[in-house]
């Protein structure tokens, strides 16, 4: 596999999402491909990622749902409860489909720390959920940092044992998307690039090259303050905030050109350093997030 | 004759939920509601740096992050001893407010309307029941809504973006306010986008909700429970602006009194915990599980104000503010949710006319050795508390109580359920095999189960039973 280059800058944004949004359009047009069934598992996590997903935008969650999935299961958007909502799930089994997972698997108890539903009478818990599904899935992508590696949802000291979704499907391949939450696009476009080429090139970690390949310091706009060792005492402040913690230099993704919420913004864009949500070890590894007194000369003030 | 309806996953809310109910000649006449999952955040907080509070405690709930970025920059500012300017204020409720209208919008329309209203799109929106009642022109319209709305709680979203970095899960609020400085292009950014949003809540939101309860009229008189109503304030007690919104109070059958936050207490009589004492102030030493204990029969905690459970959230916002008097109902709460959405939009533009552009209300934070503090704010779901201590410049301690804690608290020693297991009792079904009821007064509440069991301990294995 090739050293990951920066591409060029229009390739970067939604530059990416947009083309593979308007080949599927026309493949679709053409009968070329057909719409895969999605299954979004939800488990022990906060929700985030589907909240994000929603505000995806070109493609957003209507296109999605018109034009590039049927959305088999989803927790927070399905209209069945209960048990039928569940044996929904179930009939997705035997057919081809895509798995998506967001949230850890929590491991306590045998899985009865997340019990996602009711089957059959018993409790169906996210681990039983996750292993049955996994095993079934023609293409898993974990999505959000609890699911790529345990995230939040495993910070010490880890109550609820929980673990990111590979641990419990260690042979099986998976594409995965960190970042607390993940963008819509991240998400979105690696599942246009596995409807119509199949899956995307990965790194060595799983994560997509066309979204995870570059580090964040190497595009930030406050490089040249960095270069020039012009640091940040506070929050708020418009020079480099490595000093007070910023993770910009070990995180690779694109926020710095696709920014947030219809790319109006990002964490640096709000004078805060990146807490590297997006990296893996995130949060224990990138803590603390903020601190203020890296740049101490003088032990006591 | 006596039968239990057993729904879980309840569907269309944030996190887990299983409801247990049992129903005697077509009514409910016992309910406990449970949570699902458990991720133990006051024990992962301890010894983490008292800032990382802010950004680390949104995760506990993807859909009301900013809520918590709010209560722990309150209870960071409380034991730090700072007092924020006033425009670090406006700013920080400017992002509270984006949050209040992405989750009233994608409440309303993602998660209740298709208990009311056929979606004919795919699977997805097959409902499990037949109730239908709109006439098809309002049902086509209001499901045509379902998808329009999506496009407004993303711009609700993407106004968060604009002063908090990102959403969910923002960067900007913080102590002091926010992170980063007003300027007036992002002042007409919001504005902007708040004309569109403001629109779509009057022309749509507002005129669907009312056509759902013109058909479904005996939801004002279901889900009433209690009708103890509590907020520790909300959008309240500005220099300059006095309060926009409504001042910590609380009502009961006595009448309307003033919050004392002093007669906050959790009970765990009816959960898997146990303590020297089973009632306890926010600020005293965490419970440990006990998943042996007798009559316990869920591991959500029960708090209670005055020993009393309480309804917190828009529908008591709105009556304690003295503009709603309609009822406490099922329904109420619904349309509660999308009149506030009105006031929200009308308060933002309020703080908006107040932002000055430019000003820097951050500064260079010392923590001290040892410190407690606490953060009480209303948020969509209602009032929501965090109480910390630090030593040695850590979090030694850090305790939660969220809105829907208070909705979904287990019973307590005095016999008093929960306030939406109460809200369920009489409730008639029509159809036990196709219980819709149950949903729909369930969801009037909003609840967040991601938030409510962040503390949630289980043990024993439980039982599941279909409707028989």
């Amino acid at each position: 596999m090739s050293q990951p280059v920066l591409p060029p800058e229009p390739l970067t944004n939604e530059a990416i999402a947009e083309r593979l949004t308007s080949t599927a359009i026309k493949q679709l047009d053409r009968g070329l491909i057909k719409k895969r069934n999605l299954v979004y598992l939800e488990l022990n996590g906060c929700s985030g990622n589907i909240i994000s997903l929603l505000n995806g935008q070109n493609p957003d969650i209507e296109y999605a749902l018109n034009s590039m999935v049927n959305l088999r299961y989803s927790n927070s958007l399905m209209a069945a409860e209960g048990e039928k909502a569940i044996e929904k799930l179930m009939d997705t089994l035997d057919e081809d489909f895509i798995l998506a997972v967001e949230g850890a698997v929590a491991l306590k108890n045998n899985g009865l720390y997340n019990i996602i539903g009711s089957w059959q009478g018993k409790p169906l818990t996210g681990l039983e959920a996750a292993k049955m599904l996994g095993e079934k899935a023609s293409n898993i992508l974990a999505v959000g940092a609890c699911a790529t590696h345990g995230g939040v949802s495993a910070a010490k000291p880890n109550p609820s044992e929980s673990v990111g979704l590979q641990a419990v499907l260690p042979e099986k391949k998976m594409i995965k998307l960190p970042g607390c939450p993940v963008h819509p696009d991240w998400f979105l476009g690696t599942l246009a690039h596995l409807i119509l080429y199949g899956e995307p090139e990965t790194d060595n970690l799983g994560r997509p090259l066309m979204f995870y390949s570059t580090l964040i310091h190497d595009r930030c706009p406050r490089r040249p303050f960095f270069d020039r060792g012009i640091f940040a005492e506070k929050l708020g402040d418009k020079t480099c905030l490595f000093k007070l913690g910023c993770r910009g230099p070990v995180t690779r993704v694109d926020c710095p050109t696709r920014q947030w919420n219809g790319h109006v913004n990002w964490p640096i864009g709000d004078d805060t350093p990146c807490i590297g949500c997006a990296q893996f070890g995130f949060p224990d590894a990138m803590a603390p997030f903020i601190s203020y007194d890296t740049t101490r000369v003088v032990k006591d003030e | 004759m006596s039968k239990r309806i057993v729904i879980n996953p309840l569907t269309r809310i944030s996190g887990f939920m299983e409801i247990d109910v049992t129903v005697e000649n077509n009514q409910v006449v016992d309910a406990k509601t449970k949570g699902n999952l458990f991720r133990g955040f006051e024990q992962m907080l301890i010894g983490r740096s008292p800032f990382d509070s802010v950004y680390f405690t949104q995760r506990i709930c993807g859909i009301c992050s900013s809520a918590h970025s709010m209560a722990s920059s309150l209870a960071l500012e409380d034991a730090l001893n700072i007092v924020p300017m006033e425009q670090g204020r406006y700013l920080r409720d400017i992002i509270h407010c984006c949050e209040f209208l992405q989750n009233h919008i994608r409440h309303f329309y993602q998660y209740t309307v298709p208990d009311f209203v056929k979606i004919d799109q795919d699977s997805l929106f097959q409902a499990d029941h037949d109730d239908f009642r709109l006439p098809s022109e309002i049902n086509d319209r209001i499901a045509r809504h379902y998808f329009e709305s999506l496009t407004i709680s993303r711009l609700a979203h993407q106004m968060l973006a604009v002063l908090g970095g990102k959403a969910p899960h923002n960067h900007g609020v913080f102590i002091g306010g926010i992170t980063t400085q007003a300027t007036a292009e992002k002042v007409v950014h919001l504005d902007s986008i708040l004309q569109k949003i403001s629109a779509f809540i009057d022309e749509s939101m507002i005129p669907d909700v009312y056509d759902i309860a013109h058909y479904y009229q005996e939801y004002f008189h279901l889900g009433g429970g209690y009708g103890n109503l509590l907020s520790y304030g909300s959008f309240n007690n500005y220099k300059e602006l006095g309060t926009l919104y409504v001042d910590p109070l609380v009502l009961t059958a006595e009448g309307m009194q003033v919050f004392d936050e002093s007669k906050i207490q959790e009970k765990i009589d009816h959960s898997y915990f146990t303590s020297e004492k089973n009632t306890n102030s926010p600020e005293e030493a965490e419970p440990v599980p006990d998943m042996d204990k007798k009559d316990a029969y869920s591991w959500v905690k029960a708090p209670r104000y005055n020993g009393l459970p309480f309804e917190v959230g828009p529908l008591a916002r709105l009556i304690l503010s003295g503009l709603y008097d309609n009822g406490i109902s099922a329904m109420d709460r619904t349309i509660a949710r999308a009149l506030e959405a009105k006031k929200i939009a009308e308060i933002m533009k309020v703080l908006l006319k107040q932002i000055i552009p430019g000003v820097d209300v951050q500064k260079k934070y010392k923590l001290p050795e040892s410190a407690s503090g606490r953060g009480l704010v209303d948020t969509t779901r209602g009032a929501l508390g965090h109480w910390l201590k630090i030593k040695d410049k850590k979090i030694s301690y850090y305790q939660i109580i969220t809105p829907s804690t208070w909705d979904f608290s287990t019973r307590d020693e005095n016999g008093y359920r929960g306030t939406a297991e109460e809200a369920l009792i009489g409730t008639p079904i029509q159809n036990p095999e196709k219980p819709a009821e149950i949903g729909r007064i369930l969801r009037s509440f909003d609840p967040c189960m991601s938030c409510a069991t962040h503390v949630y301990i289980p043990g024993k294995q439980v039982k599941t039973i279909k409707v028989f």
